[in-house]
């Protein structure tokens, strides 16, 4: 079994072994109507990326001053994007692997492989970043009622079928 | 919570992640479990191989899941002395709300806390 709190330090490991998430409801359930080969597939992470020529960086200046609160936006991502033009804004995580290989955490380069193969139908044109620090005590809900949803009717406009989520 | 919300809207989802804890706990439709730090889900920089075979996995399981809540386990080491992939997945300096909390810290883990997912 994958040990979830390895890397974590003893401290904070001990503060999330006493949170509970409250649940509401079954775990949704959208089954794959059609073979991975005819999919188009996006990509969701909380890794902080932005495009550095045409989109601000997630608030980290805010967070700084207001340490409870974390920026609940979000960035499309186009996926013909090369690495070099994609930041990285998180206050959370040490940024360089991400920095020298976008793929650790946003592998489009992977996927668009796998789509010249015929293993994936297709990529997206868009892929989404959010920024995984959301507040303290966690307030995952800003992004349920704000960005959530315009991500939902951009993947529907795009005619997305399956994502892949890479949180950090 | 993104996950749920996302295959509540349509979407076949599969979650990458180093902490299957919350996964279980939450209830997510499709997790591939990673023993990596945080920051690097597919792999080290640089390594291809291992961020193919992360996302070969991943694939895999978003086709054959036939039911929600399936997580499967990869539990390839990862290559690195413990204390020091520990240390060096965190930012050079602690995170805002760390600073904040650092002197509370001990009263926060006796804490049992309930957030709304």
């Amino acid at each position: 079994m994958v040990d979830s709190f390895k890397f974590l330090p003893r401290l904070i490991a001990a503060f999330y072994r006493n949170q509970q998430p409250l649940v509401e409801g079954e775990i949704p359930w959208t089954p794959l109507t059609k073979p991975l080969s005819q999919c188009k597939l996006s990509l969701i992470t909380t890794a902080g990326l932005y495009c550095k020529d045409d989109q601000p960086p997630f608030d980290t200046e805010r967070e700084q001053k207001e340490p409870t609160w974390g920026d609940a936006s979000y960035r499309s991502i186009p996926t013909d994007r090369s690495p070099d033009q994609i930041g990285l804004s998180h206050l959370h995580i040490n940024p360089q692997p991400i920095l020298q290989d976008l793929n650790v955490v946003f592998p489009i380069q992977h996927l668009r492989e796998l789509a010249a193969k015929g293993r994936i139908g297709s990529l997206a044109a868009q892929a989404y970043s959010f920024m995984g620090y959301q507040g303290f005590p966690p307030n995952p809900r800003a992004w349920l009622e704000t960005s959530a949803p315009q991500v939902a009717a951009a993947l529907h406009e795009e005619g997305v079928d399956g994502l892949l989520l890479t949180p950090v | 919570m993104l996950a749920r919300f996302f295959e509540a809207q349509g979407f076949a989802t599969l979650l990458i992640t180093n902490m299957p804890y919350w996964a279980e706990k939450i209830g997510v439709p499709r997790t591939l479990a990673v023993e990596h730090p945080f920051g690097q889900p597919l792999g080290k920089p640089g390594d291809g191989q291992r961020q193919r075979q992360v996302l070969l996995q991943a694939l895999t399981l978003l086709e054959q899941a036939q039911q929600p809540g399936q997580i499967w386990q990869d539990e390839t080491p990862w290559e690195e002395d413990l204390e020091e992939a520990i240390r060096n997945w965190q930012p050079l300096r602690p995170s805002p709300i760390i600073r904040y909390l650092q002197p509370r810290i001990r009263d926060l883990i006796r804490h049992k806390g309930q957030f709304r997912v």
